[in-house]
C-alpha cells in the first residue's frame, strides 16, 4: 500500500512539472530540430530522437524515444524510408494518435522537397539498401533547408495560429540569412564546380547538386554494403585513369577503405559533417554549411 | 547556376529596383534594406528556377515512365503520401542450423528443450516464420505470425504462433492487445527466434515456459505512465491451458516433478493466468541506455484441482553504442534475467503434496566489434530444491555458450555457437555441441528494436 501511495504521489508531482505551454516538437534528426528551433523559437520545445554523430538510418527504437514521441504535439521526420527501421515500431509503442501519419501532428519533410534518385524500375535487395522513394539525404542541399523551414512554419502556424506572425517573422529571418549565405557559400565553392568526386555512401548527391560538382562513384559497391578488396582495386583503377582528385565521406564510416584509396592514388580524403550535431560546433542549420564549406575550402587551397 | 551568372542577375535586379528611384537620394539604411530585399527576391527567384528545373526533370521522368503502369507517376505529390500508405506488410524469415554434439539425438532433446533449438546431430530447420501485419484503421494495428517447422521425425508442423490486434489511439497512454500472443514476461520470452542473440533458448525459459515460450489467448492492457523517463505497466489475462502454458494447466498426462497432470479446465476468473510487468527505460548517458523490468505470473496448475503456480522474474538490459557509429556498430550489450517458480504440486487434501521450487538465471553479453560482426558470450544455470538429479527438466544445469555472428547484410546472417553443458542427469556430466546457423529475412524491413 505504501508503495502505491508513493508512486501515485510521485506521478502527481511529475505531471505537475511536465505540463508545458510550448508546442512539443520531436524530430527524427538534429537537422530537423535545428530548423524547427529556428522557425519555432520560444513557442516550441524541440527534441531530436537521434544524434547527428550517428547514421540516422540505423538508429534503434529506444524506450526513451517512446517517451519522447508519446509527449509530442508535432513529429517531424525525414521520410523516404530513412527511418523505416525504427520509426514504425516507435509509433506503434508510443500510442500518440496526434503524431500518427495522416494527422496534423505528423509532418514528413520529404514531401516539401523533390527527391533525387527515385527508382522507377523494379527494386530488389540484391541492389543493396536502395531507397525506392528517392534518396533521403536531401537536407544537404541548403535550398531544401529553406523549403523545409517553409513547410515547418506553415504547419506550426496551422497548429498554433495565435503565433502565426512569430513563425512568419522567424521564417523571414531564416530566408534572409539563407539569402545572404548561399551566394557566399557558392562563391567559396566555385572552384569545385564541375569537379568529379567520389563519395563513401550515396548521401552527398544533394550537396553536389547545390554546388555544381559531380559524384561519379561511391566506395560502397551498393548502398549500405561494405566494400570488398576487389571493389577497392577497381576504384583505384578508375581514380587513376580518370584523374579523380577528391573523396568525401561522413565521419561515422570506417576510414580504412578511404585511407587505402588515398595511399594507392593520392586522392584527397575529406571527412564532411553530414548533419547538425556531427561536430560540437555545429548547432544550427547554417553552421552545418559553414562547416562543410570551410572543410571543402581547406582542401581546395 | 554559375556564380558569374548569379552576379549578373544581381546587378540586373538591382538596377531594375533602382531605376524608379532615380533622382532620389537614398539613405544608407534604405540601401541596406533594399539589399536585403533584393537578396531575398533573388533567392526566391533562384528557388523558382530550381523548381522549374525540377519540374522539367519530373516531366522527363513521367514521359519516360508513361508506359509503365506499375511505377509511381504521381510526380511532385507522391512523396507526401508515401509514408501513410505502408499498409499491409508481409515477411518471411527462415532459421536453419547444422551441427553436432558429443551426445546422441535422444539425450540432446533433453538438453535443447526449446522448440526452435537445434537439437539433432545434422540439420535442423529451426523456424520458418511467415508474418503479416499492418495498420487496420485509425483504431487498430494487427499482426499474425505463422510458423512452420520440421520435427525430429521429418513431419511438418504448422502453428498459429501469434495473431493479435493492438489499439492505436486510446487516451492516457493506454494500449490494449488481444488475441493469441507471447506473454510480456521478461525481455526474451516475447522475442521471436530470429531476434535472439544465441541459436537456442535459455535453459530456464525452456523449463518454465516450455519449448515454444509462454503464449496464449487473452487480452492485456498496458499503460505508458506520465513519468519523465520511460515507464510502462502491463497487466494481462490469458487462458492457462495448452502446451504453451507449461507451468500452468499445460496438457493432461504431462509430468512435472513426478506429478502427472490431470485434465483441469478454467472454471472461473480466478482460474485464468494473470500476468503483470513493470518496465523502465532510461538513458544513462549519450551512449548508454538501460531497461529494467520486473514481471510476475500467477495461474492454476493441473497437478491438482486447487493448485497454482507463481513465477517471478527480473530483467536488465544495458547497451552501449559509440557516439560515432556505422550501421549501429560498435556496440556492447548486456542482458540478464533471473526467474523463480513456486509450483504447488498436489492438492492439500492429497496424501502427497509439496511446493516445487525452481530457479534459473542467464546472463549474456554481445560485442559488435566491427560493422556486421558480433561476438557473444552467455552463461546460465538452472536448479531446483530437493533431489532432482534424474529429472532433465529440474536437475542442476550450467551452460556456457560463446558465439560469433556475421550479418552479411541487414537481411541475412551466419552464426557459429559452441555450447559447453554441465548436466546432472547425464552419466558423464558434460556435453559439447557446435552449431552453425543461417538466417534470412524476406519482405518487410526488419525493425531495429532496442
Amino acid at each position: 500500500m505504501r508503495i502505491i501511495k508513493f508512486f501515485s504521489g510521485l506521478l502527481l508531482l511529475i505531471s505537475a512539472f511536465t505540463s508545458h505551454a510550448a508546442l512539443q516538437v520531436v524530430t527524427t534528426t538534429q537537422d530537423l530540430a535545428a530548423i524547427a528551433q529556428a522557425v519555432g523559437g520560444k513557442q516550441v520545445e524541440v527534441q531530436s530522437l537521434t544524434q547527428g554523430t550517428r547514421d540516422p538510418h540505423f538508429a534503434t527504437a529506444k524506450p526513451s524515444m517512446i517517451r519522447q514521441v508519446f509527449g509530442a504535439d508535432l513529429l517531424l521526420v525525414i521520410g523516404a524510408d530513412m527511418e523505416i527501421g525504427w520509426l514504425p515500431p516507435l509509433l506503434q509503442s508510443a500510442r500518440n494518435s496526434r503524431v500518427q501519419p495522416g494527422n496534423p501532428g505528423y509532418l514528413d519533410l520529404s514531401s516539401a522537397v523533390v527527391l533525387l534518385d527515385k527508382i522507377s524500375g523494379p527494386v530488389s535487395r540484391s541492389m543493396g539498401d536502395v531507397h525506392a522513394k528517392g534518396n533521403p539525404h536531401y537536407w544537404l542541399d541548403p535550398r531544401n533547408g529553406l523549403r523545409m523551414a517553409q513547410a515547418i512554419a506553415t504547419r506550426l502556424s496551422e497548429m498554433d495560429p495565435a503565433h502565426k506572425d512569430d513563425y512568419q517573422r522567424r521564417l523571414n529571418t531564416f530566408e534572409q540569412i539563407m539569402g545572404t549565405k548561399l551566394p557566399l557559400w557558392q562563391a567559396e565553392l566555385a572552384p569545385l564546380k564541375g569537379k568529379r568526386v567520389i563519395a563513401y555512401h550515396k548521401s552527398f548527391i544533394y550537396l553536389a547538386d547545390a554546388f555544381g560538382f559531380q559524384i561519379i562513384d561511391e566506395i560502397e559497391p551498393m548502398p549500405g554494403i561494405t566494400p570488398s578488396a576487389s571493389t577497392l582495386s577497381t576504384l583505384v583503377e578508375r581514380i587513376k585513369t580518370e584523374h579523380i582528385g577528391l573523396l568525401i565521406m561522413e565521419p561515422y564510416y570506417e576510414r580504412r577503405s578511404a585511407n587505402y584509396l588515398n595511399e594507392q592514388t593520392a586522392i584527397r580524403m575529406v571527412v564532411l559533417p553530414q548533419s547538425v550535431g556531427a561536430q560540437t560546433d555545429i548547432n544550427t542549420y547554417f553552421d552545418l554549411f559553414d562547416a562543410i564549406v570551410a572543410t571543402l575550402n581547406k582542401v581546395e587551397d | 547556376m554559375s556564380y558569374a551568372h548569379f552576379r549578373f542577375k544581381r546587378l540586373a535586379a538591382l538596377s531594375c529596383l533602382l531605376l524608379p528611384a532615380t533622382g532620389t537620394v537614398l539613405a544608407g539604411e534604405e540601401i541596406n534594406a533594399l539589399h536585403r530585399q533584393i537578396q531575398h527576391m533573388l533567392l526566391l527567384q533562384q528557388n523558382q528556377e530550381q523548381q522549374i528545373k525540377e519540374l522539367e526533370r519530373h516531366l522527363q521522368h513521367l514521359e519516360e515512365d508513361a508506359s509503365d503502369a506499375s511505377t509511381d507517376n504521381s510526380g511532385l505529390l507522391s512523396s507526401s503520401t508515401t509514408t501513410t500508405s505502408d499498409g499491409f506488410q508481409i515477411g518471411l524469415s527462415g532459421l536453419f542450423s547444422v551441427g553436432g554434439s558429443s551426445i546422441d539425438n535422444d539425450t540432446l532433446e533433453g538438453l535443447q528443450a526449446g522448440a526452435h533449438d537445434p537439437k539433432q546431430n545434422g540439420f535442423t530447420v529451426q523456424n520458418l516464420e511467415l508474418s503479416m501485419g499492418g495498420t487496420v484503421d485509425t483504431h487498430f494495428d494487427a499482426q499474425t505470425n505463422i510458423i512452420f517447422q520440421i520435427d525430429a521425425n521429418g513431419e511438418t508442423v504448422v502453428e498459429l504462433e501469434e495473431a493479435f490486434f493492438t489499439t492505436r489511439n486510446l487516451p492516457w497512454g493506454l494500449q490494449v492487445k488481444g488475441g493469441q500472443y507471447f506473454t510480456e514476461f521478461g525481455r526474451q520470452n516475447p522475442q521471436h527466434p530470429h531476434a535472439w542473440s544465441f541459436v537456442d533458448q535459455p535453459i530456464v525459459l525452456s523449463r518454465f515456459f516450455g519449448g515454444d515460450g509462454l503464449r496464449g489467448q487473452g487480452v492485456r492492457v498496458s499503460w505508458l505512465m506520465p513519468t519523465q523517463w520511460y515507464s510502462e505497466l502491463y497487466f494481462g489475462i490469458q487462458n492457462p491451458k495448452g502446451e504453451t502454458a507449461t507451468s500452468f494447466l499445460n496438457t493432461p498426462g504431462e509430468e512435472i516433478g513426478g506429478y502427472t497432470l490431470i485434465d483441469r479446465d478454467a472454471r472461473n476468473f480466478s482460474d485464468l493466468l494473470y500476468s503483470a510487468r513493470w518496465l523502465n527505460g532510461v538513458d544513462l548517458s549519450e551512449t548508454v541506455s538501460m531497461n529494467v523490468g520486473v514481471s510476475g505470473l500467477r495461474g492454476p496448475n493441473a497437478s491438482g484441482m486447487s493448485t497454482d503456480t507463481s513465477i517471478y522474474g527480473a530483467d536488465l538490459y544495458v547497451k552501449w553504442q559509440a557516439v560515432s557509429s556505422q550501421h549501429g556498430f560498435p556496440f556492447i550489450s548486456w542482458h540478464t534475467e533471473i526467474l523463480k517458480r513456486e509450483y504447488s504440486a498436489g492438492d492439500i487434501t492429497d496424501f502427497v503434496h509439496e511446493t516445487l521450487k525452481d530457479e534459473g538465471l542467464f546472463t549474456q553479453a554481445q560485442w559488435g566489434f566491427k560493422p556486421g560482426w558480433i561476438a557473444g558470450l552467455r552463461a546460465e544455470y538452472a536448479r531446483a530444491d530437493g533431489d532432482t538429479s534424474a529429472d532433465p527438466l529440474r536437475d542442476n544445469r550450467h551452460r556456457l555458450s560463446p558465439n560469433l555472428t556475421w550479418y552479411l547484410s541487414e537481411y541475412s546472417k551466419l552464426r557459429l555457437q559452441y555450447n559447453r553443458d554441465w548436466v546432472e542427469h547425464l552419466p558423464n556430466d558434460t556435453a559439447d555441441s557446435l552449431w552453425l546457423q543461417m538466417e534470412f529475412n524476406l519482405g518487410s524491413h526488419a525493425a531495429h528494436v532496442f
